[in-house]
């Protein structure tokens, strides 16, 4: 940050706090210091001393501590030769305002003439209405807590035109947001402006004037401390839980329009301590790090058609949408429903004509949320019972959007297009296939309404990956071959980096509690080489459930302090480990089945065990009703395994897993399979097939004994000899 | 949706009772029909004048064929549903899926089950399906199909064809398969029903819903290798299925 802006925001400070002191002396000299001094009908006295510091002040002597509160926040102007860190300085001096805005605003209500009026929308040609009452905030606040208006924006100054003013409080109405208004310039303001237009004002609409004067943002805050107060359940006093309170769940900012003064660069300093930042139409100086707010704290200079989504975005507020924008009607109902020939309006894609899917990720200035383009013809352009091509594309952008969260967005495509009625859609990637019937087409149903789905739903159901996104949708064969060319090239380059994706390459494991309901005591460590037990969950699956809910059933694990890396065993993984298995587990070898194997919940696919005598190992899968050389049907062995017991010897896993490198590699890996099911043998051929080439082993396959070739380890023992199985010349397991 | 699945030993007419079935549905109460050919001896396309694209059991060996080898990034399930899903026959009237022929050496548990899930979610589209199934019953007893509304045993009027049907009977019932209702129908009856047909009728304990006569019609479409489905509306058959059709009272719910 510069300088200057911290000059600017200290010496606003100085002036407002010296507008306070000068208005309560005279106030005291006029009425006395026991004069009662209050907003009107709110239990949280003035929010902002009582919320942050427990003041409750009742009097206008009591405002003098408040007084003294700020000038001791009250930083000297730096230094213009000496450079010193200045956003500690910064914020002190934006706390200072609030305090001395909340004494100035207090004081207007001891006077006879009222600058508010105390309704809940303009009344006698007077918009401004000043602090909000505590139905107000009963009724409105709880808005703020069920998401129903995930914020406020707080506007400043006023627009160079009415007609701009009116468009921004529409786009922001649309996302939902309160639109406090206050602090005008040179007796301009932006709420005159939309009265002015017509626009109707108010608690009711979301757009409230709350008053004219520079303090009057106070009473912005005010409610926003009171939500803290009254929902949040913070304590009086304790300014942490309320600043916390704002900057996790109160997605509020400032929008300053026109010139930006002293006065107004100290209250964007004091909202900046609730985690709300400033967003400036004009060129001010800017206060880029991240450290309070989310993202950046002052951004300029911003233009009009841009300054929402962009406050938006630096605010990390995530829009919701709730109901899918198309003209048939949607949901899972729908899903695998086949349009008949007979019903066909058009068919895209599929064996007739070229088509795919493809999502990839760009920069945030890159993308304009819920653009929606059609490159070719439109439905209504095409006859009954066309075949045509098919593209879709759709780029997205986020904060914390990662490139491997790409397949996992695109692979949703199927499921949500499916869900509309009417709508036909098989396949995915370059292997796509979409037919709309002439009943969704007559109820209006367009090409562009697949960008609608996928909008709405992406972001319903993503919305904490990514920010924005934006799809084109192509109809025309040239376009859509040439574009067709490059997803399968990025197809196969994506492939390639899953499956190359290692152990080793990473830091991070994921853990995976989803089953502690049933299982209290166990707990899956999911690494990039071995999937849940369960089958359902791999790493990158753990990785992006994390980021959309990080306080989720799945959670990194650190891979530092390494303790034995063959065995892959991690201090950091241990410590993990013990506090979530609820203590019950202090050691555990990711890759060994011999030693602190990892537990199972009682969802595994398969279970090894160590059959003794052979030196090796057996595997079973899940629908194996028969009897197993270890003596025990599966369902015996899986009492055995779940609910989270270590038993060495025995792990529950996935099918995939036993293609993995890291499958038991402490002790061999897959080559110490001696006995399989038969079904679980055939399925797994590839695989079995794939460990004998890798390491050198001829017909592998064939020497893995099954039900129909051994039932006991006896004779599983006498088959291995007879095909010279390599455990009998591997070292003993144990 | 509902579902009439139609079984009997081969040579009995059970193609063609299907055939007929699927005219009669198409002219009396609705064109949204799925056909289903699940006998190994794939035909009743032909009947009904069509040609076949694929079958089940050709998709299902080319996905085991090619199991890591699937299309970027496809899960199976994904890659049945196209296969399947481009797969099926279209017409005016109904559409038409054959299940081909059983399986080779090897597991077709995990084939079979996502089998019977996409089979089930495609069906659910349809206000009937007709299965012409194999004499095995394979289908049944894999549950590829399930849930059977109206199980039609198709026997000629001899006494062997009739413990067959016994047969079938008996083993639906073992199976997890529900069905509904269950009915004999005697196909090719030229002469009067030998008494010991009928007294093997009782004990095997089947409800004979009617008979279909030999139609020279129809048997000389099929013998030039002519398909039957121009023909059956002015079939002397034709008006006997109607009889059955009535009694079976089967209407879209």
């Amino acid at each position: 940050m510069s300088k200057s802006i911290a000059i600017k925001a200290i010496r606003g400070a100085h002036k407002i706090v010296t507008r306070a002191e000068n208005e309560l002396t005279k106030a005291l000299k006029e009425k006395g210091p026991d004069a009662r001094v209050e907003f009107p009908n709110t239990a949280y006295f003035l929010p902002i001393s009582y919320g942050l510091l427990g003041m409750k002040i009742e009097t206008l002597g009591g405002l003098t501590n408040l007084l003294e509160e700020a000038k001791k926040l009250l930083p000297p102007l730096p230094s213009e030769t000496l450079n010193l860190p200045y956003l500690g300085h910064t914020l002190d001096a934006g706390m200072a305002t609030l305090f001395a805005d909340e004494i100035i605003e207090v004081i207007k209500y001891t006077r006879e003439k009222l600058p508010y009026n105390t309704g809940t929308e303009p009344q006698n040609g007077n918009i401004w209405l000043g602090a909000a009452n505590d139905v107000i905030l009963r009724e409105r606040g709880i808005e703020f807590v069920d998401g129903t208006a995930p914020g406020f924006a707080a506007c400043v100054g006023y627009c160079p035109t009415n007609e701009t003013a009116v468009k921004i409080a529409r786009e922001l109405q649309e996302k939902n947001l309160y639109v406090f208004l206050a602090a005008g310039t040179n007796g301009k303001s932006m709420a005159q402006q939309l009265q002015e237009e017509g626009i109707e004002l108010g608690w009711k609409t979301r757009l409230v004037p709350f008053g004219d004067d520079v303090t009057a943002c106070i009473h912005a805050l005010g409610f926003a401390t009171r939500a803290a107060l009254s929902f949040g359940g913070a304590k009086p006093g304790n300014f942490r839980e309320i600043l916390k309170y704002n900057k996790d769940r109160i997605f509020a900012f400032i929008l300053a329009f026109g010139p930006v003064d002293d006065e107004k660069f100290a209250q964007a300093a004091g909202a900046i301590n609730f985690g709300f930042p400033t967003i400036a139409d004009t060129d001010i100086d800017q206060i880029l790090p991240t450290g309070i707010c989310t993202y950046e704290h002052v951004v300029s200079p911003v233009l009009h058609d841009k300054i929402v989504s962009k406050a938006i975005e630096i605010r990390g507020l995530k829009i919701t949408i709730s109901s899918v924008p198309i003209p048939v009607p949607f949901g899972p109902a729908f899903q695998g429903e086949r349009v008949r020939k007979e019903d066909l309006y058009v068919e895209l894609g599929g064996q007739a004509n070229p088509g795919f899917e493809y999502l990839y990720t760009k920069n945030l200035d890159e993308v304009e949320d819920a653009k929606i383009e059609i490159i070719g013809p439109e439905i209504d352009d095409i006859k009954e019972g066309s075949q045509i091509p098919i593209g879709i594309i759709a780029e997205v952008a986020g904060r914390n959007m990662q490139v491997d969260f790409e397949p996992i967005l695109e692979r949703q495509f199927h499921d949500f297009l499916n869900a509309a009625h009417g709508l036909m859609h098989v396949g995915q990637r370059d292997v796509n296939w979409i037919r709309i019937s002439k009943e969704a087409k007559n109820a209006g149903f367009k090409f562009s309404h697949f960008g609608s789905i996928l909008h709405a739903k992406l972001h319903h159901e993503y919305g904490k990956i990514f920010d924005k996104i934006q799809i084109r949708i192509y109809t025309e064969r040239e376009q859509v071959l040439k574009l067709l060319d490059a997803a399968r090239k990025a197809y196969v380059q994506r492939d390639e980096r899953l499956a190359g994706l290692t152990d080793e390459a990473v830091d991070t494991f994921y853990s995976c509690a989803l089953c502690q309901s049933f299982a209290p005591n166990h707990i899956c460590i999911i690494t990039p080489e071995r999937s849940g037990l369960c089958g359902a969950y791999n790493w990158l699956d753990g990785k992006a459930a994390y980021e959309m809910n990080p306080s989720g059933p799945n959670q990194p694990v650190k891979k530092a302090k390494v303790i034995d890396a063959v065995k892959g065993q991690w201090q950091e993984v241990n410590d993990f480990v013990y506090l979530n298995s609820h203590k019950t587990l202090e050691i555990f070898n990711t890759y060994s089945i011999v030693e602190y194997p990892m537990t199972s919940c009682g969802c595994f696919e398969c279970i090894s065990c160590i059959l003794p005598s052979t030196n090796g190992i057996m595997t079973v899968y899940r629908e194996f009703p028969g009897m197993t050389p270890v003596g025990m049907k599966f369902s015996t062995l899986a009492g055995t395994v779940g609910g989270g017991l270590q038993t060495p010897g025995f792990i529950g896993h996935s099918k995939h897993y036993i293609g993995s490198n890291k499958f038991v590699s402490a002790e061999g890996g897959a080559k110490r399979i001696v006995w399989m099911n038969k079904d679980l043998k055939e399925m797994s051929r590839d695989i079995l097939e794939k460990i004998g080439k890798k390491e050198g082993i001829t017909d592998f396959y064939n020497m893995i004994a099954d039900e129909t070739i051994a039932t006991t380890e006896e004779e599983v023992q006498e088959f291995l000899s007879k095909v010279s199985h390599p455990v009998l010349t591997m070292p003993a397991m144990f | 949706m509902k579902t009439i699945a139609i079984s009997g030993k081969g040579g009995t007419g059970k193609s063609t009772l299907a055939a007929m079935m699927i005219y009669w549905l198409k002219e009396n109460i609705s064109k949204s029909i799925l056909a289903v050919d699940a006998d190994c001896n794939v035909n009743l396309n032909e009947l009904l004048g069509v040609e076949l694209k694929t079958t089940i059991g050709t998709i299902r060996e080319e996905m085991k064929a090619k199991v890591n080898d699937l299309p970027g990034g496809m899960t199976k399930q994904q890659y049945l549903d196209y296969k399947i899903q481009s797969g099926l026959v279209e017409t005016p009237d109904f559409d038409l899926i054959a299940m081909g022929c059983s399986e080779g050496p090897g597991c077709y548990c995990y084939a079979n089950s996502l089998l019977r899930d996409i089979l089930a979610t495609l069906a659910r589209n349809y206000e009937f399906m007709v299965v012409d199934n194999g004499a095995g019953m394979e289908h049944l007893s894999r549950r590829t199909t399930q849930n059977i509304d109206y199980l039609i045993m198709v026997s000629d009027p001899i006494v062997r064809g009739i413990k067959a049907a016994g047969k079938i009977s008996r083993l639906v019932k073992d199976l997890e398969t529900r069905v509904n209702e269950k009915y004999l129908v005697l196909s090719r009856v030229k002469d009067p029903i030998h008494p010991s047909v009928i007294e093997c009728i009782r004990v095997e304990g089947l409800q004979l819903i009617g008979t279909i006569p030999e139609d020279n019609t129809l048997l000389a479409s099929d013998h030039q290798g002519n398909a039957i489905w121009p023909v059956i509306k002015d079939s002397y058959a034709f008006k006997e299925l109607d009889k059955i059709m009535v009694k079976l009272n089967v209407r879209i719910v």
